[in-house]
Parts: structure tokens; C-alpha cells; sequence
């Protein structure tokens, strides 16, 4: 027969426009967060498309929100075409696709037999599914930090883009000195910065730690192509369930000769000879790597709806639901008896109007609030909220400070863990209170003027008053110094007072959870 | 050993370029621009033999002892270097002019032109920066935290009338984001009908700068384009400030430092040492509204008041010392302008002016 290849390349070529305008769509939402040019119902719409998130989600808080309603259609893509979301549309499958350091070969298979077409590694993801789901029966969400839309949108908040910022400025502050060079430059920073880049530098809190789990997630590349999606990821698990379903198949005519070309091929390594090249539907990507691949295309591969239910790969028995559920509670018994954390800890400043306990079996951990805050006193939470409270958002208010002119961070939260406040609200809102450490402040303790907090604080009428005193000094000499002094009944802890105190190193005015 | 391709070598630096580029951001605090402020001259100024006397006298004004002092060195007022062209008795040009009553821009024009017009100030061809205070998004203008967007757009309007060839209108706050504060201040609306350009201050631009008049800072961080411009009109909002009393005009080039909260040790010198290193040609004070109590940031409507002035002169000094005045108070009574005289950087003897009402 004569073989009509460039049919299915175009086919893969389209898969991979696909993808690409799914990265760059997810890229320019991730990068118009803080813009407002988008209403914050479009910026966060990567995240309500996550029927993982959203069934979690759901269960933990006891309460489906009708932005959610909008997974259903990864849902109904996943009945039709199985895990093609994972091949054509997911960032974090695209993302992996750039880096193909290693492709599936059969050493992988034979020196760790478990990552095979049918090896056990592929119940992890599984697993880690029925944990989430378990956990999330418990009210505890904490495992969504390996949802893959979350790492994504996270690392490139915590560490990929102010890395790319801090680049981009040292690269503008060095050039900009060059004479000639100077004009270009700030053209360049006009056009850029407003778009992509914040106006002040935007730090961040453990920014190695969130860069390490991302390069990791990449570099289980090098054991196998996308190892992550094959063997880790709980949405393909979710998926690869509902998949078993799916109308169109990917099916390997009787007359194949066996030359291992569509197995070599295959990034998710399902393919598997020993099974006539057959491959799992839960496992498959519909990617049609393979249909490029194969030498005799228009015989040995095709697609078509077959109705009857492909045998499982993977079936978790009664027994498995079981040992994760108990596996759950335990868990979930097990942060709730670290008692410590369970006292309101003075550091978990929570974004404004946020109640504690709904933040928790709310939050995603997607960090479109931490990107679309323009101060990034918003930052994912490693210690401070304990294990519930795993890369939820405090404020950090030394890194930043509530702006009294913002309510972004609930406006953007997809799941209302951050409640969606207008700006009027969101001002009365009390996140924690100022109190002074008179033994670091320039005005105790060196009785010298200063008052930037005073002068900072956004209130209409000021949280900080300064007081005049007549303070005796040790040479004998009297001197009248102007003490602040915080009214915490009108405090409301945005920190601004905090993050501007010109105090070197830990400052003068810190803002704490206090207990009424 | 493998000969290392160009391909290989590239993707090396890549990556070492990105662990440099990285490594600040997760020491984060250590890092230049940090928020945790770093005094780069404190030693140098504790090292001055001038310093505690000045800030000895400066610390409290209203105490008559140690600020008698200081006003026995004021220098005499005919040695005053004004910045612009002097006023001179004869031609009639006042020293500092006032308008009352009437439209914003209406009371910019009258004020300008008892001045003896903007070209006064405005050579042919010249870039100005025009320098508004824009401290906070928080609030629209009728709060009087920002200055009278009117005001700003009037100008523009006269310097470009005056032939100048950019405008260029820019502040650095403290609150919120530049861009936010712009727009919501309403500044940057009038500066693009009048035909100006709104200038974000991007962080890489404050260079450091040499103070050599500075009595307590001998450098600071500063936005390099205010030192090479032909003109710089300062447009301060005149309101209530916590430490200083009131921000003015002199209070008001703040927004042109990298640092901010590093000056807030001995304010009043630092500020007039600012001032004499950025100079402004023009002081236009906006009085239409003043923010009477709970400043800088304002907030609350009952603390506003509404004047309809502007105080114009190409004296900064003068130009502040008039507008306590507007709260009831004595230029001695504001540590800046009593260390901005001392320095010579004006007059606060506001009854030996020519002063014009228009």
C-alpha cells in the first residue's frame, strides 16, 4: 500500500499549534494577572477548567460553585477523545514536551521493569488521585500542590518570573548607562515593563524551593519522557479513569509487522509489544506521535469510536479505596494533631476577608492571588499555616504590603477562598494588627524623629499617632521626641507600616495575628 | 576531553546566567532594591563635625533656644541665590505671586503671569519635568492627597505655549503602583489632553549623586533625568504631614529618591539638602484644596479645605515659607524651610518679599 504520511503529519502539526496557543494563552493570562485589562473571570479560567481542582474543591468545602460548572468540559472532552487534554491542551504537558531529554526506549523498561506500558509506577498517579479525594472528604486540600495547572501557575509566580525581572532590570540598569543606548533602553522598558514585567521589584519567600520542584518535575524528563504525566499526575489519573470511557480510540490494525517504531515513538511509553503495539486508553494522549511514526500508516493505526470498555489497566479494587481512605484520615488525623499549628499562628496573615478554616478546604494552591497582588506581600505559605495550610497565601509584610487601593486577590481567587470583596469592603477588612518593638524603633529607642509609619498608613484617620514626650537623655540635656504609638482598634494590618520601616534587617513595626 | 560545542556553551551560560539572575532573588533581602532599607551615608554624615550642631537646633523648633542659632547664620538675604532669573526691584516682577479665586487652571495662568509669564523660565527647545505629588493610588483627587490634576494640565499647557520641547510628568509614591496612582489621581488624563507625557520611574534609573552643598546626605540615590533637565517645575499639593507638619514643595522632591525611608533620619536638613542638589526652577504650590489633618495619605473629606490658590515663584524656599501661612503657621515653624534658608536656597523672610495677590 502506498503510505500517505504527510496526512498525519499535519495532524501532529496541528496537535502542536494546539498546544502552543494553549501554553501562550495560559502564558498571557498568567502575565495580564496583575494588568486588570482582563476581568479577573477570564484570567483564572486555566484554573476552573481543572476538573481536579474543582471536584476536590467541591468535596472539601461542601459546596460546588458555578464557576467550576466550566471543568465539565474537560470532562466531556475526556468522554470523547480520552487524555487528549493531557496531549494537546495542559501548559504542564507542553512544558515537558520542550524538554524531550529522554525518549522512551526499552532500557528504561527493562532496567526498572515498573515503568513499562503496564508497569505498577503508573498507580501512583492513581494513588495520589484517591488521596486527594479522600483528604478533600476530610476538608484538607494539601495535596493539590502537585496538581499540574497549580505548579505551573506557581513556580512561574514564585521563581520563574522575578528571576525573569531581575535578568530584565540588571540588564536595563547596565545598558541604560551606555550614551547612545539610553534612549532604546527606555523604550524598550516603556513597551515591556507595563506588560509583562511589575513597576517595583516583586520579592519572593523561598523562591529555590518552588524553582526545585519545578526543575524536578522537568527532570524526571530524564528517566522518561513526560514521567510526570505517565506515571505522577493526579488530573491524568482523574482523566486516565474517565478515559475508559472515551468514543476514539487509538487502534493497531492485525496486519502490523512489529517494528517497534509507534512504541520508540510513544512519550507516554503505553504502547506495548508484548500486546500486539496495543496501548491503554488511560494512558494514551492521543498525541498521534505514532501515527507519524509508523511506517504503513494507512493499515496499522487508526481511530475510531469503539464502545465496548478497554480492559483495565489499572482498576482500583475495593481493598485500594479502602487502604486510601484510611490512608486519608490518617493523614488528616495526623496534621490535626500537631496542636501547635492548629493555634492560630501569629505569622498566618491571611489575605483580606479571608476566614481560616474555609481558606483551607478552599484553596487550591493555583497562587493566582500571589500573582495577581501587586505588592507580593502575597506569598505561599511553607511553615507558617502548618501542613493544612501548605502553600496557601499569607502575607509576608516585610516583602510587601496590602495596597489600600486594591481587592485583587479576591477578585481573582477561583474557588472564593479569598472572598471577592469591592474595595470599600475589602478596606475594613482586618487582617492583623501593628505593634511596635519600642527596643528597634528610631524614635524609643534611639529618640531620634522618624514617623514613616505614621506618615504611611492609609487609613483616613491613622492607626498611628505620634505622641510628643520630653525624654531626659543620659548627658542631662531634654529633648521633645514625636513617639508613635498604634490605635489597634483602628489597625487593620496591611503593613504597609511594616514593609516601609526604615529600620535595617527585621523592622521597628511588625503586623501579627492577634486573637480578640 | 569533548570539545564543547557552541550550542553546548550557549546553553551553559544560559544556565549560569539564570543561577545569577536567581540567586538575589532567593537571598531576596540581601538584594539592592530591597525593601528593608540600607543607610548607604549615615556613617559618612555621623562622621561630620556640622551634624549634631544642625540637628541639635533643627530637632525642635518651636524651643527658642536652640533655633536661635540657627537663624543667627542665616546668611543675609541679598546673598541669596535664587534659581531662576532674580526678581528685580525695578522691573516690577514679584518675588512670589498668589492667586485666589477661580478655576485651576485660571488661577495657574493668573499666578504664572505675575510672574512675568513661563517664558520666564522656559527656554526655546528646553525638556521640563513637572513634578506632581502623587504619593498613593488610594484616592481621587478630591481628597487633596494628590495634586489638582488642573493644576498639573495648566503646566503643561504653558510650557509647551513657552516653546518647551517635552514635558514630561512624573512622580515615584509610596502607596500602590505608579501607573494605578496616575490614573487614578487624574493627572494623567489632563497631562495627555494638555498634551505632556506621563513618565513611570523605572527603579534602574536613580543613579547615585554627589550632594556637595549637603550638610547631613553628601549622596543619595537619585532619578537621573531631574539633574539633566533644563527645567523642573515642582507641584506639590500643600497638606498635613505627621513629622515635618506639612509637605510642600521642598517635601515634595522626596519622590525623586530611591531611598525614601532613609531620609527620614534628621528629615528637615536632609530634605533641604535634597533641594539643593535638584533645584527646581519653578515652585507652583496647589492650594485649591489642602489636606488639613491625616496626611500625607488623606482619606477623609472633612480634613479638606477647599482655598482655590496657587502660590507660584521661582523661589522654593519662599514659595513654602508663603504657604504655611495657609495653615496658620511660621515658616520657622517647618524644619525644612528653616534649614533650606539656612543653606541659602531661599528666603522665609516673607516680609521683606514682593509678594503680588492677583
Amino acid at each position: 500500500m502506498t503510505v500517505k504520511k504527510h496526512d498525519y503529519r499535519k495532524w501532529t502539526l496541528l496537535r502542536k499549534v494546539v498546544q502552543g496557543v494553549a501554553l501562550v494563552g495560559f502564558l498571557a493570562l498568567f502575565a495580564a494577572a496583575p494588568l486588570k485589562v482582563w476581568s479577573p473571570q477570564v484570567v483564572n479560567l486555566p484554573m476552573r477548567l481543572d476538573p481536579l481542582a474543582m471536584l476536590a474543591q467541591a468535596i472539601a468545602s461542601r459546596e460546588f460553585l458555578a464557576g467550576s460548572a466550566l471543568a465539565l468540559i474537560v470532562v466531556a472532552l475526556t468522554f470523547v477523545f480520552g487524555r487528549a487534554w493531557c496531549g494537546w491542551l495542559c501548559p504542564l504537558g507542553t512544558v515537558l514536551d520542550l524538554f524531550p531529554l529522554k525518549k522512551a526506549s526499552r532500557s528504561t523498561a527493562k532496567i526498572l521493569p515498573g515503568l513499562g506500558p503496564q508497569g505498577s509506577w503508573r498507580r501512583w498517579k492513581y494513588l495520589l488521585l484517591l488521596l486527594i479525594l479522600s483528604m478533600a472528604l476530610f476538608g484538607n486540600l494539601t495535596l493539590l500542590i502537585f496538581d499540574p495547572l497549580a505548579i505551573l501557575e506557581r513556580s512561574l509566580t514564585s521563581s520563574i518570573w522575578p528571576a525573569l525581572d531581575r535578568m530584565v532590570t540588571t540588564a536595563e540598569s547596565a545598558l541604560v548607562r551606555v550614551p547612545f543606548l539610553e534612549e532604546l533602553v527606555m523604550q524598550f522598558d516603556a513597551l515591556v515593563r507595563p506588560a509583562l514585567l511589575p513597576e517595583r521589584p516583586i520579592f519572593t519567600h523561598n523562591a529555590a524551593l518552588f524553582a526545585g520542584f519545578f526543575a524536578g518535575v522537568i527532570a524526571l524528563n530524564l528517566v522518561a519522557q513526560r514521567f510526570w504525566c505517565r506515571y505522577l499526575c493526579p488530573l491524568g489519573g482523574l482523566l486516565g479513569f474517565l478515559s475508559k470511557l472515551a468514543l476514539f480510540r487509538r487502534q493497531v490494525s492485525e496486519d502490523c509487522k512489529g517494528c517497534k517504531l509507534c512504541f520508540t515513538a510513544c512519550p507516554t511509553g503505553t504502547i506495548d509489544p508484548e500486546k500486539g503495539y496495543a496501548s491503554d486508553p488511560a494512558e494514551c494522549t492521543l498525541c498521534l506521535d505514532c501515527l507519524e511514526a509508523c511506517p504503513r500508516s494507512d493499515i496499522t493505526v487508526n481511530l475510531k469510536p469503539v464502545l465496548e470498555p478497554w480492559r483495565p489497566a489499572y482498576d482500583p479494587s475495593r481493598r485500594q479505596a479502602l487502604l486510601s481512605l484510611a490512608a486519608a484520615a490518617t493523614s488528616v488525623a495526623i496534621f490535626r494533631s500537631d496542636w501547635l499549628h492548629l493555634q492560630p499562628s501569629p505569622y498566618q496573615i491571611r489575605p483580606p476577608g479571608a476566614m481560616e478554616d474555609e481558606l483551607t478546604s478552599r484553596c487550591i494552591r493555583c497562587g493566582e492571588c500571589l500573582r495577581a497582588c501587586p505588592t507580593g506581600v502575597l506569598q505561599p505559605s511553607i511553615a507558617e499555616a502548618g501542613m493544612e495550610g501548605l502553600w496557601t497565601p499569607i502575607l509576608i509584610t516585610r516583602l510587601g504590603y496590602c495596597d489600600f487601593a486594591c481587592n485583587a486577590c479576591g477578585q481573582v481567587c477561583p474557588t472564593q477562598a479569598i472572598p471577592a470583596l469591592p474595595l470599600e469592603e475589602k478596606r475594613l477588612q482586618v487582617m492583623g494588627k501593628a505593634y511596635i518593638d519600642e527596643n528597634r524603633c528610631i524614635a524609643w529607642a534611639d529618640h531620634t524623629d522618624c514617623i514613616v509609619c505614621e506618615e504611611m498608613c492609609p487609613l483616613p484617620e491613622k492607626a498611628i499617632q505620634l505622641e510628643e514626650q520630653q525624654i531626659s537623655l543620659l548627658n542631662g540635656t531634654q529633648r521633645t521626641i514625636k513617639l508613635p504609638q498604634v490605635l489597634r482598634e483602628r489597625c487593620i494590618g496591611c503593613g504597609i507600616c511594616e514593609y516601609k520601616c526604615p529600620v535595617v534587617g527585621e523592622a521597628a513595626i511588625r503586623v501579627r495575628v492577634t486573637l480578640q | 576531553m569533548r570539545k564543547l560545542s557552541r550550542r553546548d556553551f550557549l546553553r551553559t551560560l544560559a544556565a549560569g546566567a539564570g543561577a545569577v539572575a536567581l540567586s538575589p532573588v532567593l537571598v531576596g533581602c540581601q538584594a539592592d532594591e530591597t525593601p528593608l532599607t540600607s543607610k548607604p551615608t549615615q556613617s559618612v554624615a555621623q562622621v561630620q563635625p556640622v551634624e549634631p550642631t544642625a540637628a541639635e537646633a533643627l530637632s525642635e523648633p518651636t524651643q527658642t533656644s536652640p533655633a536661635a542659632s540657627v537663624a543667627e547664620t542665616d546668611p543675609p538675604p541679598a546673598q541669596v541665590a535664587a534659581p531662576a532669573e532674580p526678581a528685580q526691584p525695578g522691573t516690577g516682577i514679584p518675588d512670589l505671586a498668589v492667586a485666589r479665586g477661580g478655576e485651576p487652571e485660571d488661577l495657574v495662568r493668573r499666578a504664572l503671569s505675575a510672574l512675568g509669564g513661563m517664558e520666564r523660565f522656559v527656554t526655546k527647545d528646553a525638556k521640563v519635568i513637572i513634578k506632581p505629588n502623587i504619593c498613593t493610588d488610594y484616592h481621587t483627587y478630591e481628597y487633596a492627597a494628590t495634586t489638582n490634576p488642573w493644576v498639573v494640565g495648566a503646566l503643561v499647557k504653558l510650557a509647551l505655549e513657552a516653546g518647551a520641547k517635552t514635558v514630561q510628568v512624573m512622580d515615584s509614591g509610596f502607596g500602590g503602583s505608579p501607573k494605578s496612582g496616575y490614573d487614578r489621581s487624574g493627572i494623567k488624563e489632563q497631562v495627555e489632553i494638555a498634551g505632556g507625557e506621563m513618565v513611570v520611574m523605572p527603579s534602574f534609573k536613580f543613579v547615585r549623586t554627589l550632594i556637595p552643598e549637603g550638610l547631613d546626605i553628601n549622596e543619595w540615590d537619585i532619578y537621573e533625568d531631574f539633574l539633566q533637565a533644563d527645567l523642573v517645575i515642582d507641584v506639590p499639593i500643600a497638606k498635613d504631614h505627621g513629622s515635618t507638619r506639612l509637605t510642600l514643595a521642598m517635601k515634595n522632591l522626596m519622590g525623586v529618591v530611591l531611598d525614601r525611608g532613609g531620609l527620614h533620619a534628621n528629615l528637615g536638613q536632609r530634605i533641604a539638602d535634597l533641594t539643593s542638589v535638584i533645584k527646581p526652577g519653578l515652585t507652583v504650590i496647589d492650594a485649591v484644596r489642602i489636606l488639613t489633618a491625616n496626611g500625607p495619605t488623606g482619606g477623609n473629606l472633612d480634613d479638606v479645605r477647599k482655598l482655590d490658590t496657587v502660590i507660584a515663584s521661582a523661589d522654593i524656599v519662599a514659595a513654602d515659607s508663603y504657604a504655611t501661612r495657609l495653615f496658620d503657621l511660621k515658616p520657622d515653624d517647618i524644619r525644612y524651610i528653616v534649614a533650606g534658608a539656612a543653606m541659602g536656597l531661599g528666603r522665609k523672610d516673607l516680609e521683606n518679599l514682593i509678594i503680588s495677590e492677583v
